[in-house]
């Protein structure tokens, strides 16, 4: 299957569309894992700190 | 009211161990279909002739159309979890629709990029007030009014029902973008998709890489979706916890 990733006089245009659209990919996928990391640890924390408190 | 039966079949999206269980392994699932739908699609792209009008900026539609797309359906998705949040009072309905806002705004930022980037070098200019452009860029106000609404009440439950019937009044506009280009003049071209009129449609060559794309996009919004749903549920049982030991 041959390649064109020559955008030729379109170059300045086809080139940012598709880098903005990297950067969205990637602080959407960045994010999300973020904060369910983020969100699971804490829960897991505190009930960790429930569990060592039960009498 | 009769009582939940715990074997009904969408059971997994309304009890949240069930959710949780069933997200653990849908997400990366989504996600992997979505990362191999991608790397075809986009070795499709790059593949097929240049346009005999458009040239190279034909590429740009494997981009920006289903960007487009998905951002509509995000924000049916946030309609219909609205509606259910509202109605039915349901957490998990709530956190769906939470999830939604901020994926949908970046896939509408995305289409208004990707499609100025587009009408540049097609339309000779970067932004027109026409119909359809207008319309999208309401959709991305409609998601930002969500999120701010959101964070700006103090009182979840109050800001959740506010948020909530701003989603349902923002459905009229879904309706309005569709047929924004029929209803109107509009530099935007009419459908050439699957619902479009046969003279009008796609040649097979651009539209099959156009549907990996889009399904690509599809799978990557369920991935995160699911995701983000997810770091809700956790949220919510860190500050139940939180709350527990304040209390005792």
């Amino acid at each position: 299957m041959p390649f064109d990733f020559d955008a030729g006089k379109y170059a300045v245009y086809v080139w940012p569309a598709f880098a903005i659209t990297l950067a969205a990919f990637v602080w959407m996928i960045a994010d999300s894992l973020a904060s369910a990391r983020r969100w699971r640890r804490e829960a897991e924390r505190l009930q960790a700190l429930k569990e060592a408190r039960k009498p | 009211m009769g009582a939940r039966d715990p074997h009904h079949p969408l059971d997994f999206l309304t009890n949240p161990d069930r959710f949780m269980a069933f997200s653990r392994w849908a997400a990366p699932m989504f996600g992997a279909i979505a990362a191999v739908l991608a790397v075809i699609g986009l070795a499709m792209a790059f593949a097929v002739p240049e346009d005999y009008q458009q040239g190279d900026t034909v590429r740009m539609m494997f981009i920006h159309v289903p960007a487009a797309v998905i951002s509509m359906f995000v924000y049916l998705c946030l309609g219909a979890a609205s509606f259910l949040a509202l109605i039915f009072r349901h957490a998990l309905a709530d956190a769906a629709a939470v999830a939604c806002a901020p994926l949908g705004a970046a896939f509408t930022v995305l289409a208004l990029a990707t499609g100025s980037l587009w009408g540049k070098p097609m339309w000779g200019t970067w932004w027109v007030w026409d119909a359809r452009l207008t319309s999208v860029l309401v959709l991305l106000l409609f998601y930002l009014g969500y999120l701010a609404l959101r964070s700006a009440l103090e009182d979840e439950q109050k800001a959740a029902r506010a948020a909530a019937i701003l989603a349902l009044v923002g459905l009229i506009n879904l309706p309005i973008i569709k047929f924004s280009v029929e209803w109107w003049n509009s530099l935007h071209q009419g459908s050439s998709t699957l619902f479009a009129k046969p003279e009008n449609r796609l040649p097979a060559v651009y539209a099959w890489p156009m549907l990996v794309m889009f399904l690509a996009y599809l799978s990557a919004f369920g991935s995160l979706w699911l995701v983000r749903i997810r770091a809700l549920v956790w949220r919510r049982k860190a500050r139940a916890l939180a709350l527990q030991q304040a209390e005792g």
